[in-house]
């Protein structure tokens, strides 16, 4: 295979993106009726749904309740045709359990969870289809249905990659990007306060490079959030017409 | 900032199974169009290279246009070019990452007028591929479409041709749309390129082997070799170890038979191979070329081969395999090639009555390469006879499988065989030294100094630089007639006493600004190439000789480094880094520093700057002098003594320097006396590349140059060790220390050249110092072995050293790093870096070879012209210094010739000595021992030469056609040649070699003279190749042993 060139001399990325640019994003909230709260985002072509369910009492043992907070509770799994191949996940495997525990740290953050002791917050996603940053695909979901769902949080969490090629660093990395086995970061932010609710990095990368890879994910999910945010006030505006009526 | 539209991309790709991927595919509304007719720059972005306006219509080539043609598309006469994105990547899908490179390089390179179109991710260029609709058509459509578009998008201004070599295409829209035009690329050339003559035989050249290639893949007849492996496997195979990965070595003297794969990096690793791994036989090779990254599978143990020790002529194969060959060493078969390296070749032509033996296919012929390791080539030519006493350039196009030679197709004519200016262009293109005048746009970048517009320091300059001219006492120590003078000294006390030392280099980088024309110019040329009888700038001569040279009295711009020396210790106590102003005072020659600084005084006369001077002035201007020789010459020593406590090394070194009159003629040959202030300025410039070295490192710790000198492997020391043990001398080599050490010991008194024997051998087994990216090595590998330095750097001669440049770069950046960042832009990355140093390094080592082979190049044509039976200078004194199972090499001191004498002959005859010690062919044997070879005839006499025997030999030249001529030597007598007098050989020897260079050059001269009605284009080659007239020999040799050792002796000037 003769090796793609993630990164063109003319500064261009495979799929024709520049270095620092995202790829198309698209949400909804409010998909399913039956659930607290619902959202459904595409990042390019990878698509994820989450639907949230609380707060409620704690299911099963109660012994896992919490006095002070509530209890995030994150589940994750991906449509066995997901990805290129398909491939039949069964529930709980390694990597949907660590995704899982992932946002459920990333949540715990966000969400104001003092205010609901003892009581469950369950947050669902699914990944239609995976075509690179999950991760971040899973936390914009779900910010959106925590929303939707009229749970109180600090602030949005907007979630994206970056990676490093050839001395730059790529925002929102494609799967191909992410298959060439460069450097990582995944970054989850409260954008408001410029906090940082989970920050994992995958392969190796030169100390002296973190702190570009870094902005430049920082700056690729504070344009997440005006996207977000976009979409939040569409759907309130939405709502309050049809209240309104 | 999102204004993108996205589209989906369908694409297959084939891994076991079909698999069905869809990409994300965006478009924008404007990509830069480099159009200088853009009407709206800004929204297109138009950054970087733009086309030149002057041009009378793009031209946008096919993708198949850009595959097949791109070697006619480099030339600088086309302009216009426009590279559709879809045809870039056309040649990086189909054609590699070899042929990718190249347009890459093409499109970066800003002398050449192209540029790239982005049409992929054009709003309105873009095409999706149809249903159905082959890869082939769709490139096509799309590249015609980008065309269409960009011709509108210039407003209709600039008419657009597309060269395809589509038939269908050429039809189909042909007409379609005014002002673009779309016709066939040999049409393009002989419509808009008559009189470009070399790329229209240059496009027959690859249509004819093309075809050739055609027809002969569809003839399929046995296979010579066997498939290469395809590439996944053999990546998969190396990371399993079950390959190994190299570079193909050949054996330069039994090139058809041994070749060696020299292990590269992990794989050497894994397996516990120490040494390299012979390929044996051509079948073995399959097809790969000297060079080549190959993939090779060891044979098992029973089918290893030994290398051969004996000496063997070049085109003769091998038959005398009575020898035994030494013990089996691991020996492998090419499975596959992971790259190629295939670079210009120079061939010759067969001559007439070989041609006819060749047989019946005139079109076909086999032609020699110059370099013995390259195959022959299959060429289809019809100029062939025309060719004949020429030296060609040829490229390889392919191997197939089932052929025994490889295909290429004919480039350019370089000169007649054996003529001097042919002879010369060869070795330039054998080494890829491409030695064009400096063009009209770089000479254009230089600042002025005419007479009538004297170049003059700047104000805002003056206000930035430190401004030395009053405050310090400059001046140089040169040999002797130097002209570019890149290195300044000075000294003197401070007022707490303490002594400020200060070493100032040319401020190369003031003139050349990062990524001008100039300075892409010097970092392809990486360095000033000197042959033996002219020299190759890197930087145009108002650079070289006069602004950036630091001349006696004149204001220059300069980098300075300057430590604060303790009064009486000499510790170092505070360095300062900076830009400054200096005016050297004296321009001084080394002898004439050395009078001064041994106290006589009469010298002064023959220092111009003194000269106009009173009675009293002088007096006091002198002793300043003086007293800053004396304090430099005692911190010099403080310094070096501090140095060879650690180790530092003292390797052979040029025992001559040639000393020049005004007009640059040879006019005496001096032997070099061990001059003390050589080594004090010498020591002052290692003194300031360390510190630099260490400046630099800290500031940039992973994107620093810095060279490295690795410690040697101990194995190659082991002829050494032998060859002193047979003079009784014991060489330890344990570091660098006691190598030193036992070196200094090794000293025949009776023969000086024994050490000079023994330190060259010493020199040939060290490693090769190399630049280097601090990024990419661990710290402990940047030591410098030979000079004993934990870090290292090349800083004091800008002008003839691109590496130079870049520490400039990097020092300035260094010390102006917290005020601004803009300087940091243009400091290349660790990967970049990296990548230049392997180029700087490669460019180095092909200065080597072609001074070495230009100088061998000398030798011949000097003895050519004598005839070795009458002529007395061909008898010689040579020593023997390497024993082999049929012969001997021999060193003769007079010429610093080294070669090999042969004890037995063609005939299986070997050498014995009569009573009078000549020498007779005579049946009978060789036996050969640690360190002696004894001859024995079957009458029973016997002579044995030893280890260090001086013998008498006779010079001659072996002519070949296809090759470069070579020395061969011939032992006449077992006895020395006359009184061994060493001192007087060595005075001669010296004279002889410059005279040598001086005679040839003479008597070409007078060829030309002699021909003055064809001297035209004689004169014209001469012009094309020669930069400088000047011939300065003492350059020469200065840089002969600058190379040679690889600075292991680093001197001022240098």
């Amino acid at each position: 295979m003769a090796g793609l060139e993630l990164l063109s001399d003319q500064g261009y990325r495979v799929d024709g993106r520049r270095a620092g640019e995202l790829r198309k994003i698209q949400a909804r909230m409010g998909v399913f009726t039956q659930a607290d709260g619902s959202a459904y985002i595409e990042q390019g072509n990878t698509k994820a749904l989450a639907v949230v369910y609380g707060p409620h009492e704690i299911r099963g043992s109660r012994a896992r309740a919490l006095p002070d907070r509530a209890l995030v509770n994150c589940q994750y799994s991906s449509a066995t045709f997901s990805t290129g191949e398909r491939k039949k996940r069964p529930h709980g495997d390694r990597k949907s359990c660590e995704m899982g525990l992932q946002l459920r740290q990333t949540f715990d953050a966000a969400i104001l969870t003092q205010l609901h002791p003892r009581s469950q917050i369950d947050i669902y996603v699914q990944v239609l289809q995976a075509d690179g940053g999950t991760y971040a695909a899973c936390v914009n979901a779900a910010t959106l249905a925590v929303m939707d769902a009229g749970i109180p949080m600090r602030d949005f969490v907007c979630a994206c990659s970056a990676g490093f090629v050839d001395g730059t660093a790529l925002a929102d990395l494609s799967h191909v990007e992410e298959a060439a086995g460069g450097p990582q970061l995944a970054l989850a932010l409260l954008p408001a306060s410029g906090q940082i609710a989970l920050l994992e990095m995958d392969a190796r990368l030169h100390e002296d490079h973190l702190e570009q890879v870094l902005e430049t994910a920082a700056q690729a999910a504070r344009d997440v959030h005006t996207l977000l945010d976009r979409v939040v006030r569409q759907h309130v505006h939405e709502a309050s017409i049809l209240l309104g009526d | 900032m999102l204004q993108k539209r996205e589209k989906v991309l369908l694409l297959r790709t084939f891994r076991g199974r079909t698999l069905r991927i869809v990409r994300e595919h965006y478009l924008r509304p404007s990509v830069p169009c480099n159009s200088p007719l853009c009407p709206q720059p800004a929204t297109c972005r138009n950054d970087g290279k733009l086309l030149s306006s002057d041009v009378t219509h793009y031209i946008i080539p096919d993708w198949k246009v850009v595959q097949d043609y791109l070697e006619i598309l480099e030339f600088p006469e086309l302009k216009g070019i426009i590279f559709m994105q879809t045809a870039c990547q056309a040649v990086q899908h189909q054609r590699g990452r070899r042929q990718y490179n190249k347009l890459r390089n093409l499109l970066k390179d800003a002398r050449h007028d192209c540029v790239l179109f982005a049409n992929e991710f054009q709003q309105y260029c873009y095409l999706p591929r149809e249903r159905g609709e082959s890869m082939e058509k769709w490139q096509t459509r799309s590249i015609y479409n980008a065309a269409v578009w960009y011709y509108h998008h210039c407003q209709d201004r600039m008419p657009i041709v597309m060269v395809t070599e589509d038939e269908e295409a050429i039809q189909q829209y042909g007409s379609e749309t005014e002002g673009v035009f779309v016709i066939s690329f040999k049409n393009y050339l002989d419509n808009f390129w008559p009189d470009l003559k070399a790329a229209n035989e240059l496009c027959d050249s690859i249509l004819q082997s093309r075809r050739e290639r055609e027809s002969e893949s569809q003839e399929s007849h046995g296979k010579e070799y066997p498939e290469h492996l395809p590439l996944e496997v053999l990546e998969a195979g190396i990371k399993s170890g079950r390959y190994i990965q190299g570079i193909l070595n050949v054996n330069k003297h039994r090139a058809l038979m041994e070749a060696f794969v020299r292990l590269q990096g992990a794989s050497s690793k894994d397996s516990d191979l120490v040494s390299d791994i012979l390929i044996h036989g051509m079948k073995t090779r399959n097809r790969s070329i000297h060079g080549d990254v190959v993939a090779v599978e060891l044979l098992p143990k029973n089918e290893w081969k030994g290398r051969t020790a004996a000496l063997c002529e070049n085109d003769h194969e091998d038959k005398a395999l009575g020898e035994s060959p030494s013990e089996p060493m691991p020996t492998g078969r090419v499975v596959g090639i992971l790259q190629k390296n295939w670079r210009d070749y120079v061939v010759t032509f067969p001559s007439k009555e070989e041609v006819q033996s060749q047989g019946k296919n005139a079109q076909r012929i086999l032609v020699t390469p110059w370099d013995y390791r390259i195959p022959k080539i299959r060429i289809s030519t019809q100029q062939a006879e025309a060719l004949q006493d020429f030296r060609v350039v040829v490229r390889i196009d392919s191997w197939e499988p089932t052929s025994v030679y490889p295909n290429g197709h004919f480039v350019r004519v370089l000169g007649r065989i054996r003529d001097l200016e042919g002879e010369i262009a060869t070795i330039l293109v054998e080494n890829s030294i491409s030695v064009v005048p400096f063009s009209e746009a770089q000479m254009c970048e230089m600042p002025v100094n005419t007479p009538e517009n004297p170049w003059k320091v700047s104000p805002e300059e003056e206000r930035d630089r430190k401004d030395l001219r009053k405050t310090h006492l400059v001046f140089s120590i040169d040999p002797k007639g130097c002209e570019d003078v890149d290195d300044t000294l000075s000294v003197r006390t401070l007022r707490n006493g303490n002594l400020e030392l200060g070493v100032h280099i040319a401020d190369v980088t003031h003139f050349v600004a990062p990524n001008s024309y100039i300075d892409i110019e010097a970092r392809t040329r990486a360095t000033t190439y000197y042959l033996a009888d002219r020299r190759y700038d890197m930087l145009p001569s108002i650079l070289s000789a006069d602004l950036c040279s630091l001349l006696g009295g004149v204001d220059r711009y300069a980098v300075s480094v300057m430590w604060e020396l303790d009064k009486t210790s000499y510790e170092i106590k505070k360095v300062w880094y900076g830009r400054t102003i200096i005016r050297s005072a004296y321009k001084l020659f080394y002898e004439a520093a050395q009078e001064l600084l041994d106290g006589n005084f009469n010298v002064i006369d023959n220092i111009p700057e003194f000269k106009d001077l009173d009675e009293k002035s002088r007096q006091t201007k002198m002793e300043e002098l003086v007293w800053a020789i004396g304090k430099l010459t005692d911190i010099a020593r403080h310094v070096r003594a501090k140095r060879d406590r650690c180790g530092a090394l003292e390797l052979e070194g040029v025992e001559v320097r040639v000393q020049l009159d005004e007009k640059k003629n040879i006019r005496d040959l001096i032997p070099k006396q061990p001059l003390e202030v050589h080594e004090t300025v010498a020591e002052c410039m290692i003194l300031a590349n360390h510190w630099v070295a260490k400046k630099i490192w800290e500031s940039f710790p992973h994107q620093a140059l810095l060279r490295q000198h690795p410690p040697p492997h101990q194995e190659f020391f082991t002829e050494l060790r032998e060859c002193a043990k047979a003079k009784g001398f014991s060489i330890d080599t344990r570091s660098n220390k006691t190598l030193a050490d036992s070196l200094d010991n090794a000293n025949d008194p009776s023969d000086p050249i024994v050490n000079k024997l023994l330190r060259s051998m010493a020199t040939q087994a060290m490693s090769n110092a190399m630049y280097f990216s601090t990024g990419s090595c661990a710290e402990d590998e940047f030591h410098h072995y030979g000079l004993a330095l934990d870090k290292y750097t090349h800083f004091t001669s800008p002008i003839r050293r691109y590496s130079d440049i870049i520490v400039h770069r990097l020092l300035m950046a260094a010390i102006s790093k917290d005020k601004k960042m803009g300087i940091k832009e243009n400091l290349f990355s660790n990967k970049d870096l990296e990548e230049l140093c392997r180029h700087i390094n490669n460019r180095n080592r092909a200065a080597q070879h072609s001074q070495k082979q230009s100088m061998e190049l000398f030798q011949c044509m000097y003895f050519n012209d004598r005839d070795p039976e009458t002529e007395e200078r061909c008898l010689s004194d040579g020593v023997i210094y390497s024993i082999r199972t049929n012969g001997v090499l021999v060193f003769i001191p007079r010429f610093g010739i080294k070669g090999a004498a042969y004890l037995k002959n063609k005939d299986g005859l070997v050498i014995s000595c009569g009573p009078d010690s000549r020498s007779e062919w005579k049946p009978g044997s060789l036996q050969r021992f640690q360190n002696k070879i004894t001859s024995t005839t079957t009458g029973g006499d016997s002579v044995t030469f030893h280890l260090f025997d001086h013998v008498t030999v006779k010079i001659s030249v072996q002519a070949s056609r296809y090759h470069s001529d070579t020395i061969r030597l011939e032992i006449i007598r077992n006895q020395p040649y006359m009184i061994p007098d060493t001192e007087l050989c060595h005075q001669s020897a010296l004279l002889l070699k410059s005279e040598l260079v001086k005679e040839v050059t003479r008597s070409v001269e007078e060829a030309q003279l002699a021909q003055e009605v064809r001297a035209d284009t004689l004169q014209e080659e001469y012009q094309e190749y020669c930069q400088t007239k000047g011939r300065s020999l003492y350059k020469l040799l200065e840089e002969i042993r600058d190379l040679a050792l690889l600075d292991v002796s680093n001197h001022c000037g240098m």
